[in-house]
């Protein structure tokens, strides 16, 4: 086991070297230096295919909101089936290695529909969302997200979970489903904001 | 009939607790953001029943295990969104009863509904012939489908509620009125 976990280390100490990084830049000096300089992306973001079909046809942006809302539910229901696996709450007469590697297949599937319609919608509302703090957030916690899911959470458990400390497992289950309950809350929120 | 929804959904507009929601910034953004999170206990629930019945998610798993065991969850997201659903309508009952989108959401949730029953049935008939398949029957398959087909399209006509184009007092199509359920000198929209 000890071994299991050592191997691990590294690799957690560097994401969350990388996560205080990404809160660094969001809240600390570099961010006010770099964040005018961002206007003129989010601007041409507004001038490509995206953004132009985003900002002309309301019922194509409407439309790419539901796929969305669509990929996030297939994304949720993964991260709710995999991390209630290893909390020992649903499919428990299933081997947590197989509900674990099989939902990682089809949540992969579900964030590259998030990240295609979610890139889509932002290019349609670039100039909005770049004065929006909701949609910093939302980055911020989808970029936290998606290292911990791919960094942390799915290198250890490609281990034998049986030999893992249960504690760390379950803390892994439960970090795993409140970051992906931020990024889908914060990114419902920036519907109410501006 | 149009018209007698119309004057039901006056009478819950003119209720203190409607407009009390309405009106609440944040107890409307709340209960709105309830029902569409919860979109990945039930619906995602739901997808992986759909996708494990197609072998395109948990093939190795029993086929009846993954119903089973995932049905609680799903029942549960789905009566939270029941239950915020109804809220969501409280709040805005006449221009959301009038909402195109609103009606064919609510056909395809009854479309739902029987679909769902004839999968559990047909599936309790036959599972015990092909549970360890990674594909289900073609029947199996079928509902699988459909449900998908439905569920998606409930989502779209959701999200296309909060949108104006066929609202009545801006829809000029006599077809969109009808259908929408538009009532001849209505004051409340």
């Amino acid at each position: 086991m000890n071994a299991v976990m050592l191997t691990s280390y590294p690799r957690t100490l560097t994401v969350v070297a990388a996560l205080l990084t990404l809160l660094m830049l969001a809240y600390g000096g570099v961010m006010d230096a770099v964040y005018p300089s961002l206007l003129g992306v989010f601007e041409w973001l507004e001038t490509t295919w995206f953004g132009v079909i985003g900002k002309t046809w309301g019922a194509a942006f409407a439309f790419v909101e539901a796929v969305h809302l669509l990929g996030l539910a297939l994304l949720g229901g993964c991260v709710l089936a995999g991390d209630g696996r290893l909390l020992g709450v649903v499919l428990t007469d299933v081997p947590v290695q197989t509900v674990v590697e099989r939902t990682h297949r089809v949540f992969v599937f579900g964030l590259s529909i998030c990240l295609v319609t979610g890139i889509f919608m932002a290019c349609g509302v670039a100039t909005k969302i770049y004065y929006l703090p909701v949609y910093w957030f939302k980055m911020l916690a989808l970029s936290a997200g998606m290292l911990f899911h791919f960094q942390i959470r799915r290198p250890l458990l490609g281990h034998d979970i049986q030999n893992l400390n249960p504690v760390v497992v379950k803390m892994v289950a439960v970090a795993s489903m409140l970051v992906w309950f931020m990024v889908a809350a914060t990114g419902r929120w920036i519907g109410f904001s501006g | 009939m149009n018209e007698l929804i119309y004057n039901l959904a006056v009478w819950l507009d003119d209720t203190e607790w409607s407009r009390m929601l309405h009106e609440s910034y944040y107890m409307y953004n709340w209960v709105e953001s309830t029902h569409v999170l919860t979109l990945m206990v039930s619906l995602g629930m739901l997808f992986l029943i759909d996708l494990r019945m197609l072998g395109l998610a948990l093939p190795d798993v029993p086929a009846s295990r993954i119903a089973e065991r995932l049905n609680v969850p799903m029942l549960i997201g789905f009566a939270v969104m029941f239950i915020t659903g109804i809220l969501l309508f409280y709040a805005v009952p006449v221009r959301t009863s009038q909402s195109l989108w609103f009606r064919i959401k609510m056909v395809l949730l009854v479309a739902c509904a029987v679909n769902a029953f004839l999968f559990h049935k047909r599936m309790n008939e036959s599972v015990s012939t092909w549970d360890i398949e990674p594909r289900a029957p073609s029947r199996i398959r079928l509902g699988a489908m459909l449900s998908l087909t439905f569920w998606s399209i409930v989502v779209v006509c959701g999200r296309f509620i909060a949108y104006d184009w066929f609202d009545c007092d801006t829809s000029p199509n006599t077809l969109i009125d009808i259908v929408s359920g538009c009532v001849d000198g209505q004051t409340r929209f």
